[in-house]
């Protein structure tokens, strides 16, 4: 079943939407054939890996493992069945691997060729150009669930929190938080009609769309969070924004510029833009001790902390900033002032 | 109602007749617990002044069991002489009072170990079980991809939870090494006698002339510590990913996502790279790293404890050829008790003949820590 929905990916996915990479992908996968003979699991892994490493694809190895685990339906090629390592591959599979290969060859990212990946304990489906959760992710959904752990039961009659995702791209966020709070609800907006999609589609494989309001939102437009008032004050805002400065944009790997949603990624002059537009927002959708949670760029706690500063107005305070697990600073919990209640000023 | 009294009345009157030998019912395996049952043996008479002393140590309990275990035996010694009555039916009667008389005696002798055998801390714990390959090149690593398989069908069939954590395979099918974490009802007090060197002596199948080989395959089992257990500062520590270098976050797009964690106190590593989310393989490494510094803290408190012992758990019995699977003879072995079962395939199909090695095995432990308890306290 997962082998033909691969092949059937393989075939049917790609050429449509990127009519003008096909022919170049066709024309480079003739030549790489691995030679007859080379049938089994492991030595495939080796060929593709050399065939990557010539081409200067990057992760040539894992690449190349990744794919031909997924066509033998493991995860990972260390938890390929044993037998499977040795065993002959059928023409199927072999023609399968060269065509998901062929796509690797155009620096696609392979969590696109494969369809799928995981985030937290869940896999998701992932399709171009929805943005591609990345691990550091992980961690702030983490932080998230920590904090309502830990957090006293001030939630009242509905039980569990009600959380507000901007951006949910592929649903990541916002589905793994709702798969480990079995009382939570979430309202998960993005201004991609592909983002929406996904995380409709993924909410239903994962049967959690009945505790998920999916919303098309552009929450930089004008008056966009009156859109929002109706489902209630919400007890936390969560939020992957985009938050690459545009002057990064162009260094970015290609698999990055070249097949995700810019829009998913480019936050602006100083990577601030929906950011800021988050935390104008937020004061009028929160409860009043409600947080907002926030990955960021390494340079941002202290750029968002002046900047909080100099809008007193939105009663917001940057309370903790937590690094990721390469000792980066990454994550920003910002909390409602509790001295002030009601709107901002300016409403 | 009327059978009992009849059989109360019979037994009267056999008891003053000719004694009859005792048939045993009693499985080879057990044979060194009931030797220590024995009546005027040196477990009775542990038993006996327990219940003489004042002081009690295991409580009111032990002595009330023990008494009631006397009273079975001497009700089985009187039916068991009616098996010799001319009437028919009554015959019938004491093989059936025999069998339940039977039956509560082995409870009641269970019950009496349960209370002696001090239980291990760990016994409840999950456990991280760990296979590498020994002597014999790509013969010990297909034994070990063999033996991988018998403890997961193991697993199964103990109804326990079983995730491998990392599997290094070779090159024609077998196994390097590999872990799995093993989670479930009393696993590591049943896995704790597996921990050893396993011996495998067969034709194999990388053999051309048709010789046997011995190769060999180590077995570690590591009890999984709880949170209280085992605390380990953060700073301890070094998480190393593939991620480490370059801005991060959604600058980059890698699909790496295998951890390694150093312990740096210990220089004890762990790593993972079984899953394709980065959070799980540090999950996963985490509970092996924890498993490794758990075990090691535990050998240096109990090595002092049980070094006299046949049955070793730890890295002492690491290093000792514990079980020998011959193939030609189609026999397993286990060096410790000297128990050999026949039968390999279904042996390592991980079930019942499996299952009943190990109940061996804890049965010996429970034997060889009475006679230490008895011999603390006569």
């Amino acid at each position: 079943m997962k082998l033909w929905g691969g092949m059937l990916r393989a075939f049917l996915f790609g050429p449509g939407r990127r009519g003008g990479t096909w022919g170049q992908a066709f024309s480079s996968w003739e030549p790489h054939l691995p030679p007859a003979g080379l049938l089994n699991a492991t030595e495939l892994v080796s060929h593709w890996t050399a065939v990557f490493e010539k081409r200067g694809i990057p992760e040539a190895r894992e690449s190349s493992e990744y794919i031909v685990a997924h066509v033998l339906g493991a995860k990972t090629f260390q938890s390929l069945k044993p037998v499977l390592w040795t065993q002959p591959l059928t023409p199927w599979q072999l023609q399968c691997i060269q065509e998901l290969s062929s796509h690797r060859l155009q620096r696609m990212p392979v969590q696109y060729i494969l369809g799928e990946w995981d985030f937290q304990g869940l896999s998701l489906k992932m399709a171009p150009p929805v943005f591609i959760p990345r691990p550091e992710t992980e961690e702030l959904v983490e932080w998230v669930l920590e904090e309502v752990a830990q957090r006293p039961r001030v939630i009242g009659t509905q039980g569990g929190p009600l959380i507000l995702e901007v951006g949910c791209g592929s649903g990541a966020i916002s589905l793994s938080l709702l798969s480990h709070l079995p009382q939570s609800q979430v309202i998960a907006v993005d201004k991609g009609e592909a983002a929406i999609c996904l995380t409709r589609e993924n909410a239903q494989r994962l049967r959690l769309q009945d505790r998920i309001r999916i919303i098309p939102l552009d929450v930089t437009l004008e008056g966009s969070w009156a859109h929002l008032l109706p489902w209630g004050p919400v007890d936390l805002v969560v939020s992957n924004p985009p938050y690459v400065f545009s002057q990064d944009i162009e260094q970015l790997a290609p698999e990055i510029r070249s097949y995700e949603d810019p829009a998913a990624l480019d936050g602006g002059e100083e990577g601030m833009d929906i950011i800021a537009h988050i935390l104008a927002l937020a004061p009028r959708l929160l409860k009043d001790s409600g947080s907002v949670f926030l990955e960021v760029d390494p340079r941002h706690p202290e750029l968002v902390g002046s900047w909080l500063r100099s809008r007193p107005d939105l009663s917001l305070d940057l309370v903790a900033v937590r690094k990721d697990f390469c000792g980066r600073p990454r994550f920003l919990h910002i909390r409602r002032s509790e001295a002030q209640h009601g709107c901002p000023a300016d409403t | 109602m009327r059978s009992r009294l009849l059989l109360s009345a019979a037994r009267c009157l056999w008891a003053r007749g000719a004694v009859a030998p005792a048939r045993r019912h009693i499985s080879c395996d057990r044979l060194q617990l009931e030797e220590l049952f024995a009546r005027g043996g040196p477990l009775r008479t542990f038993l006996d002044r327990q219940a003489g002393s004042e002081s009690q140590v295991r409580g009111p309990e032990l002595v009330a069991i023990a008494k009631l275990l006397s009273e079975r035996e001497r009700e089985l010694r009187e039916t068991e002489h009616l098996l010799h009555d001319e009437n028919e039916d009554l015959r019938k009667l004491a093989e059936d009072e025999i069998a339940s008389c039977q039956k509560e005696i082995a409870q009641l002798k269970h019950q009496i170990i349960l209370l002696l055998v001090p239980s291990e801390e760990t016994d409840e714990n999950d456990l991280i079980l760990e296979v590498t390959a020994g002597v014999g090149g790509q013969e010990a690593m297909l034994f070990t991809a063999e033996i991988f398989d018998m403890y997961q069908q193991y697993a199964a069939f103990k109804r326990w939870h079983f995730e491998t954590l990392e599997y290094f395979p070779s090159e024609i099918g077998g196994l390097r090494h590999a872990s799995a974490s093993i989670g479930g009802s009393e696993a590591y007090k049943h896995m704790k006698f597996e921990g050893g060197v396993h011996r495998v002596q067969r034709v194999p199948k990388t053999e051309k002339q048709g010789r046997i080989h011995t190769s060999t395959m180590t077995v570690a089992i590591l009890p999984q510590p709880t949170e209280i257990n085992l605390v380990i500062n953060p700073k301890d520590l070094r998480i190393d990913t593939k991620r480490a270098s370059g801005a991060g976050g959604q600058h980059v797009n890698t699909t790496d996502s295998a951890v390694r964690i150093v312990h740096l106190p210990t220089g004890v590593v762990s790593e993972c790279q079984q899953e394709r989310s980065q959070l799980k393989n540090r999950e996963m490494a985490m509970k092996k790293l924890r498993a490794r510094l758990y075990s090691m803290y535990l050998e240096e408190e109990t090595s002092k404890r049980y070094s006299a012992r046949k049955i070793q758990i730890g890295t002492k019995g690491r290093s000792e050829k514990i079980r020998t699977y011959n193939f030609p003879q189609n026999r397993v072995t286990d060096h410790r008790i000297n128990k050999s079962l026949h039968d390999l395939e279904t042996f390592m199909q991980g079930e019942c003949l499996l299952d009943e090695l190990v109940q061996s095995l804890k049965d010996y432990a429970d034997y060889e820590s009475l006679v230490e308890i008895i011999s603390r306290k006569l």
